[in-house]
Parts: structure tokens; C-alpha cells; sequence
């Protein structure tokens, strides 16, 4: 098993991550630095101007290739860059994600922004501090060594006071970045470690222009898909003359079996895609899934199998086994605001703006979509509602531009309607997730097993070195540039399989293996925490069932089959909040009406990130079988904490984004694709249904920072699977736990 | 022709009477408060004020809001004077991508100015119809309870 990617030297004194979902950089895996080598963002992006720039009147701009996404991350980017600058942050301009004018840094995605993208940012601003100040003692014949700054201004112990400002025509950044410069000692921060309000919110209060929905460049005209009835459908005929003839249209473009139409009004152009779509001829493919269920069909076609992982160990004899197999439907992003683009064409070179969390990759799909060289794409970043991972963003981004094409130099904004967005965005895959132990005469483990079967869990745009383009419409053309086969990511961070290793390091013999299922009949792609909420989540409800069957309490049993210090601080802090006395679990006990149980969950994220404990209390109607979630508490460990409402944020949004995951959430289709495609049909958590939340950071200055922007989904979900399990005494083996499969495990 | 005060601010605009409110008020008058979701009056992001009640702008067609005072975020309040529910938001830091942010605070005002005593069991009822994605309900329900014990 390789080893987890270590931070540089550096890395532990800087940054802190915050609130962040980060960064997925496909270059993190090959540059795996080597204690106080350089972050693999310097390695891709040397130059110091890449990340920092300072104006001849002193003014710092700095520049991120991480992307807004409602984390609070370029609140943290500014706190980082401030803080080694000696800067007040308002006096800072935080440029974010453009493929003209910021360094790429892949994708924002992973929690991995502020500990990659953050330790850059920060070596970056500590270098461009020390060359100011280098000018500074240069003209007083001093040290830098015996400069302060304060406020932007250098001053040594003789009162002499040089502004940025001052020095900054003497300083220049056109070269690549010093990576030995020393960062600020962390304990003489004072602004990392602090909740700094988020810079983005107050324009959102107020209702100012922020989304990439709220820009409106002169004469924009607005876009729209006509979409098939299924995924595999074909475009036969449409009545061209007819569909021009509709209000307001003023383009109608097919090619393939792509069909979009431009026109005046925004209702106009969403009502006139429908109807084009509703008249033409479409020949659909085959069902899905041949007809069958999803888990049926799962198990009955090739799978890739895997062992990725292997421990041996002196495991006693087993005197039983316990087998178990858990499963989770399709769920989706559901963001509030479907998908949005803004794409122009002049003389040949095209700029989209969006919302994409990789501007650079969504570049080099949209350049083999579109057969036309990347350098005559630029990508913009502009914020969009939530996305949670993959969803339409990039795609939308395409049927802009192939319907801007068609608009004669004007700027095409394509806003999907919500059911386009739940038909035709990627999904997170259905799994299975089998799982064995062996126990020993007084029920301790003796081996463990963990097989994972899915689809993927990653296809954006902009695989290195792939064949194909993961951008929908891409698929769809006369000339179709079709999907790249899809393929797993490796451990430790892992996709499909990620977080199936335990965290059990007690338990020998253990095995963790996948059956990768490369075609996917519903493209599925990366949701927040991809396999992890999953993985995790089976492995909290396997070891509970193997501590009742001990005849032990969830939590002792826990404990002594854990060997990091910093999960078993986790787990005492979450029980110590939630006052919860655990007793063993009694198994299948006669039902009564309503049962109430509580239940824990405990996870490192990644096996490498952010360690988060969640007690989870909940009540069962048995007679419905509906599960009531009463309250959560957490307690996190990210490190070093750069912002800490930023990530309690984090951390409690994800409780209730879980909570949601966890008892509601399953997509349907039907031959031919999704069908829940509303909000009715896909409910969410709605705020009656509300637990109470409540969460603890264990702060450790003197550790580097964590990603955390997804560590508490799998430890709720588990833990309120949990609470049913000690409520009933009965598992209920399959995710989301509607009333219906409640039921049917209650009467099993 | 629809003939409306929005913001306190009478205006015309040559559309169909039957075109959802929402695509008037944020594509006619560069309004970007309200926002469109779902379309379909499930998800809340649209809520205006429609002589002071909230409404979903996504499914109210224009005409019906002939002589009538409609009143977005933009309306609310201003960061020079706010009203109480965006200071509260702010001071609770109640949002992640703020996509939802503004219909929440309608309906959340809207419910405040109904009833001012209003409680926790009461704001979480009165909020059904907003949904949020990223999961900072427990905190837009105490910036909603906190301006409200201001008297908002």
C-alpha cells in the first residue's frame, strides 16, 4: 500500500486548512513531495507572478487556482496570504480561477485546497515578503533580519519606515518562486487560527452580483437544450422551419444528435427547447440495466477486480464468521441552482465563463469537443450555486458553447432547468459493499474483509493522457468525441474503494478489494467524499454488529481495536458531548411502537485527512418503519485550523447534507433514464426534519492542517444507521432507510 | 405590457402577462437577489414579497402582480441599512454558497414581520418550502430567531 502524500516541511507551519473542500490535483499523486520538498502547485506553477502581484502604488494582488464553491476557501486563501504579507486582509485582492491569469491547480475538489493550494499561496507571499524587505535593508544597509512590518510598512529599531509601496519598484516578481524561503513561525500568527467572516457573504446578503447567473454582458441571448428521452436515444428528425418559428428564437442548432436553440428571452428559449423536443424523433436505445434492478445487474456483468490492500498478522483462531452485504442507491448533487454557462465567440476564440471546479481540465475537453486548439479557450471562474462535486457545471459549459457558436459573436447564457439537472447530471454510483470477519472465542476480530463493487466515482473532464471527453453533449455529435474508458484512482486517496481500508489497525488480516465496473449505463461521477461516505459508513456498521455480537458496547469495542490516538480522542470528545452512556446492543428484542437509539460513527477521511467522531440519537416508528433523526454531535480533529467557524461550517453542513444522504435520498429511473427529477420526486432534508446539531474542534496547533471540507457525511450517516441498529436491534442493510426497507428489515 | 413598483420603483416591461415574475425581475430589471431554482415552487431560492408576503416568483405570472408592491433582497435592505435578518445572517455567518441565501431571508422576514414572538417549532414549520443543499439550516434558524428577539 503506498503511503499517504506528505506535506513538505513547510506545509506544517502554514496554512490551515480551513473550511475547505481542496483540491484534487492530478499532479499531488506523482509529485508525492518528500519531506521539505516543494507542494506539487509550485512544481506545476514556479513563477512567482503566477501567484502574487504587486502594483507599482503597493497594492497586493494574489492569485488562486481554487475556486469558490460556498467552502469559505478564498476567505482562507486571503487569511494565508495576509498573515505571511503581514497584511490587513481587506487590503488584499484575491484574484480566483482563469485560465489567462491564475496558475492551474487542477481541480478544487478532495479537501485539499488550503493543504496544497494554501501551502503555495503562503510560500509564494513569504517569498515576496522577504524580497521587500531585502530592498528595505539594502537601502539602509541593514539585515532583513532586523525589519519588522506592520500594516504594509518595513521599519527597523531606528524609527526608518519604507511602505510597500516604497520598495515595490525595486522588487520584481517575474521569476520563479524562492521555495527556500521560510515561512512566519505559526505561533506569531494572528490571523490563521481566527474565524475571519466570510468576504463573499455580505454581497450575498445583499442581493450584489456574484453568481455567473447574475452576469448579463450586452446583448447576451439565452440558450437551451432540447433534450432526448434517454440517455442512449438518437436524434431521427425535428421540423427545423417549425422550431424557428417558435417566440423569440432566433437559432436553432442541431448537430448529431445534439439540438439546442438560442433565443431573446430566457422562458422563451427553456419553453421553446421543450417543445422541439417534445416534437422531434428520437429512436431509443436499449433499457437500462437490461430491465433488471441495479444491484442485479451490478453482479452480473465484468467487473475489474482488485486487492488493494493486505495486512497480515497473528490472528488467533476464528471460532465464527459474520458475513454481511450492505447497499446504496444512486444519489445525487441536487444543487439549489441547476448548472449555468456563459459562452462567446469573437473572431475564433471562445470564453466560457463558469462555475467549474477545474477551469484548466473543463479547457482541454471543451478543446476536443470543439476540435479547436486549448490556447483558443479561455475559462473563467465565476461562483455557481453549491455543486458538492461533479455535477453539471462542466457540461453545461459545452452546450453553451456549441449554441454561442450560432448566436454570431454574441454572448449565449445556458441555465439548466432542475430536471435537467437531475436527468442529465452525473450521479454518485450505486455500490455493494461486501464484508467478512472472523471472531475469536470471546469475539474479538480476527480478520476483516472489504470488497467494494461500483462504477466510477471520477469522470471529469480533462483526464491526463485519456482518449475522450467527458463532457456530455460531446457524445452527442456528428462528429461524437465519446467518453475516455474510466478507470479507479489508486489508494490512499482512492475513489471507488476510498475509505474501505479500516481504520481498525488492531484487526489483522485484513483485505480490501474492488470489482470496478467500467461501463455505466447511468454515468455516474464524483459526489462529495466519492466511495468514502460509503466505505466508511459499512465499516461502522460492520464493527457495531460485531460488537454486539461480542456482547460489547460499541464504543469499548471501538476502542480496542484502534491504535491512533487521535481517532480514540475523537470518539471520547463526541460521546463526552452527547452525555450518552453506550451499552451493548440487544439483538432483535420484540418490537414496541416507536424505539429510540443511539449510535456512533467514527472516520479519518481519506485514511489520511480530517478524524471526526458523531453520535447520532434517532427514534423508529416500527409501525411505519420511519426513522426520526433527533440529534448529532461531533468532534473533529483537523490539525491546525485556519478558520474555525469556517470549518465547524463545514462540519455541521455536512452532518445535515448526510442526514439527508442517509434517510431520503435514492434516485429512480426508468428505461430510459432518471425520472427523479424534482424535488418531489427527490426530496432533500427540509427543516422540519432538522436534528439538533451540535460539534466540537479538538484544535492542534502544533499539527499541519487537514483537509475537512468532507469528513463528517460518512461518520452521520453511520451513526444514525447505528441508532436504528441499537434502537430495533435489526440492520437495515440498505442506504438511503426509507420507512419501506425499515419495515421490511423490522419483519425479517 | 406589465406595469409594476418593484423596490419602491414603478417600472413597465413588454413581456407576456403570463411570464413567471422571476425571469422579470432578474433578466428585465437586472434584479440578482431572487433566484431561480427549481422552478416549480419546491425549493424556495425565488421567494419575493408580494405586497409584504412571500412568494415563489417562479411560478407567478407577472400580470398578477399589476398595482402591487413587490419587494426583492435588493428591497429588503442595504448594507447601509440593512434589515435586522441580513445582519443576523452575516453576524451567523448562515450561509456556504449562498445560492438559497436570499429566499431564506424573505421568507424568513416575512415570517418575523407575522409574527413576532415567533418561535423555534414556528420558524422551522414557516421555513418548509426553503431548501438548502449545503446544510446551514441550524444556522439560518438562529439568525431568523435572533433577529426576530431584536423585533425585526
Amino acid at each position: 500500500m503506498p503511503g499517504p502524500a506528505p506535506l513538505s516541511r513547510r506545509g506544517l507551519g502554514l496554512a490551515a486548512a480551513a473550511a475547505g473542500l481542496a483540491i484534487g490535483f492530478r499532479l499531488d499523486a506523482p509529485a508525492r513531495a518528500a519531506e521539505g520538498e516543494v507542494t506539487p502547485m509550485l512544481l506545476a506553477n514556479p513563477r512567482l507572478d503566477t501567484w502574487v502581484r504587486l502594483a507599482p502604488d503597493g497594492r497586493i494582488t494574489v492569485r488562486t487556482g481554487r475556486v469558490e464553491l460556498g467552502q469559505g476557501v478564498l476567505t482562507a486563501m486571503r487569511q494565508i496570504a495576509a498573515e505571511e504579507l503581514d497584511l490587513d486582509p481587506a487590503a488584499i485582492e484575491v484574484l480566483s480561477a482563469d485560465t489567462d491569469a491564475a496558475p492551474n491547480e487542477g481541480f478544487t475538489a478532495g479537501s485539499m485546497s488550503v493543504r496544497y493550494g494554501g501551502e503555495a499561496l503562503g510560500v509564494a507571499c513569504a517569498d515576496l515578503r522577504a524580497s521587500l524587505l531585502r530592498v528595505a535593508a539594502e537601502a539602509w544597509g541593514t539585515e532583513p533580519s532586523r525589519l519588522t512590518v506592520a500594516d504594509a510598512t518595513i521599519q527597523d529599531a531606528d524609527g526608518r519606515r519604507m511602505t510597500y509601496g516604497e520598495a515595490a519598484g525595486r522588487v520584481s516578481v517575474a521569476r520563479p518562486v524562492d521555495t527556500s524561503v521560510r515561512r512566519k513561525d505559526p505561533a506569531l500568527g494572528r490571523l490563521v487560527g481566527t474565524s475571519l467572516p466570510r468576504t463573499d457573504l455580505p454581497a450575498k446578503v445583499f442581493g450584489q452580483q456574484v453568481f455567473i447567473h447574475d452576469l448579463r454582458p450586452e446583448g447576451m441571448l439565452f440558450g437551451a437544450v432540447a433534450r432526448p428521452p434517454g440517455y442512449a436515444a438518437r436524434l431521427l428528425s425535428f421540423d427545423e422551419a417549425a422550431a424557428r418559428a417558435l417566440p423569440g428564437v432566433v437559432a436553432v442548432v442541431r448537430d448529431g444528435s445534439f439540438l439546442g436553440v438560442v433565443a431573446r428571452r430566457e422562458e422563451q428559449a427553456r419553453e421553446a427547447a421543450r417543445r422541439i423536443a417534445e416534437a422531434a424523433a428520437w429512436e431509443n436505445g436499449d433499457p437500462l440495466f437490461g430491465g433488471k434492478g441495479v444491484f442485479d445487474h451490478m453482479k452480473g456483468i465484468d467487473a475489474e477486480e482488485k486487492v488493494l490492500h493486505r495486512t497480515a498478522g497473528d490472528a488467533q483462531g476464528s471460532v465464527r464468521a459474520h458475513r454481511v452485504e450492505y447497499r446504496r442507491g444512486y444519489q445525487a448533487h441536487a444543487s439549489i441552482g441547476a448548472s449555468c454557462a456563459l459562452a462567446q465567440w469573437e473572431g475564433g476564440r471562445l470564453t466560457v465563463w463558469s462555475h467549474t471546479q477545474g477551469p484548466f481540465p473543463l479547457r482541454t475537453d471543451l478543446a476536443k469537443a470543439l476540435r479547436v486548439e486549448e490556447a483558443s479557450i479561455r475559462v473563467v471562474h465565476a461562483q455557481g450555486s453549491g455543486c458538492y462535486g461533479h455535477n453539471g457545471a462542466d457540461d453545461v459549459a459545452l452546450d453553451a458553447a456549441l449554441l454561442a457558436r450560432a448566436a454570431g459573436g454574441r454572448p449565449v447564457r445556458v441555465h439548466w432547468t432542475h430536471e435537467e439537472e437531475m436527468a442529465w447530471e452525473p450521479w454518485s454510483s450505486a455500490m455493494i459493499v461486501r464484508m467478512e470477519a472472523g471472531l475469536g472465542f470471546d469475539g474479538t476480530p480476527t480478520s476483516w474483509t472489504h470488497d467494494v463493487r461500483s462504477f466510477s466515482h471520477n469522470t471529469r473532464p480533462g483526464q491526463p493522457g485519456a482518449q475522450g471527453c467527458n463532457l456530455r453533449s460531446a457524445w452527442m455529435l456528428e462528429r461524437p468525441v465519446g467518453p475516455p474508458v474510466s478507470t479507479d484512482a489508486p489508494l490512499p486517496a482512492g475513489a471507488a474503494a476510498r475509505n474501505a481500508v479500516p481504520i481498525y489497525a488492531g484487526i489483522p488480516n485484513q483485505r480490501v478489494s474492488t470489482h470496478f465496473l467500467k461501463e455505466a449505463p447511468i454515468r455516474t461521477s464524483a459526489l462529495r467524499t466519492l466511495g468514502g461516505y460509503f466505505n466508511a459508513l459499512c465499516g461502522d456498521l460492520f464493527i457495531d454488529e460485531l460488537a454486539a455480537l461480542a456482547g460489547k458496547d460499541p464504543v469499548s469495542y471501538r476502542l480496542a481495536n484502534l491504535r491512533d490516538p487521535r481517532l480514540a480522542a475523537v470518539l471520547h470528545r463526541a460521546v463526552e458531548l452527547a452525555g450518552w452512556t453506550p451499552e451493548a446492543v440487544r439483538l432483535s428484542p420484540a418490537l414496541e411502537p416507536v424505539m429510540t437509539g443511539t449510535g456512533i460513527g467514527l472516520t479519518r477521511y481519506k485514511n489520511t485527512d480530517c478524524y471526526v467522531a458523531v453520535v447520532a440519537r434517532a427514534e423508529v416508528d416500527t409501525r411505519s418503519g420511519a426513522v426520526r433523526p433527533i440529534a448529532l454531535w461531533a468532534a473533529v480533529d483537523a490539525g491546525r485550523v485556519v478558520n474555525p467557524d469556517g470549518l465547524r461550517n463545514q462540519i455541521e453542513g455536512g452532518m445535515v447534507q448526510s442526514t439527508s444522504w442517509t434517510l431520503l435520498e435514492e434516485g429512480r429511473w426508468d428505461a430510459n433514464r432518471i425520472v427523479s427529477d424534482s424535488y418531489a420526486d427527490y426530496p432533500i432534508l427540509a427543516f422540519p426534519s432538522l436534528p439538533r446539531i451540535e460539534s466540537a474542534i479538538i484544535d492542534r496547533p502544533d499539527q499541519a492542517p487537514l483537509g475537512a471540507g468532507e469528513g463528517s457525511q460518512a461518520p452521520t450517516g453511520a451513526a444514525l444507521a447505528n441508532a436504528v441498529f441499537a434502537a430495533t436491534g435489526r440492520r437495515v442493510p440498505e442506504i438511503p432507510l426509507t420507512p419501506g426497507r425499515v419495515r421490511a428489515a423490522l419483519l425479517a | 405590457m406589465a406595469k409594476l413598483t418593484v423596490n419602491g420603483r414603478g417600472v413597465e416591461v413588454d413581456v407576456d402577462p403570463a411570464t413567471p415574475l422571476i425571469y422579470v425581475l432578474r433578466n428585465d430589471l437586472a434584479l440578482n437577489g431572487p433566484k431561480l431554482g427549481c422552478g416549480r415552487a419546491q425549493c424556495g431560492a425565488c421567494t419575493v414579497h408580494l405586497d409584504g408576503e412571500a412568494i415563489r416568483s417562479c411560478q407567478f405570472p407577472v400580470g398578477e402582480a399589476e398595482g402591487r408592491r413587490v419587494t426583492t433582497l435588493e428591497g429588503l435592505g442595504t448594507p447601509e441599512r440593512p434589515h435586522p435578518l441580513q445582519e443576523a445572517f452575516l453576524a451567523e455567518q448562515a450561509a456556504q454558497c449562498g445560492y438559497c441565501t436570499s429566499g431564506m431571508i424573505m421568507q424568513g422576514a416575512a415570517l418575523i414581520q407575522a409574527r413576532p414572538g415567533i418561535t423555534e417549532a414556528e420558524v422551522l414549520a414557516g421555513m418548509e418550502g426553503n431548501l438548502c443543499r449545503c446544510g446551514t439550516q441550524p444556522r439560518v434558524v438562529r439568525a431568523v430567531l435572533s433577529a426576530a428577539r431584536k423585533g425585526a
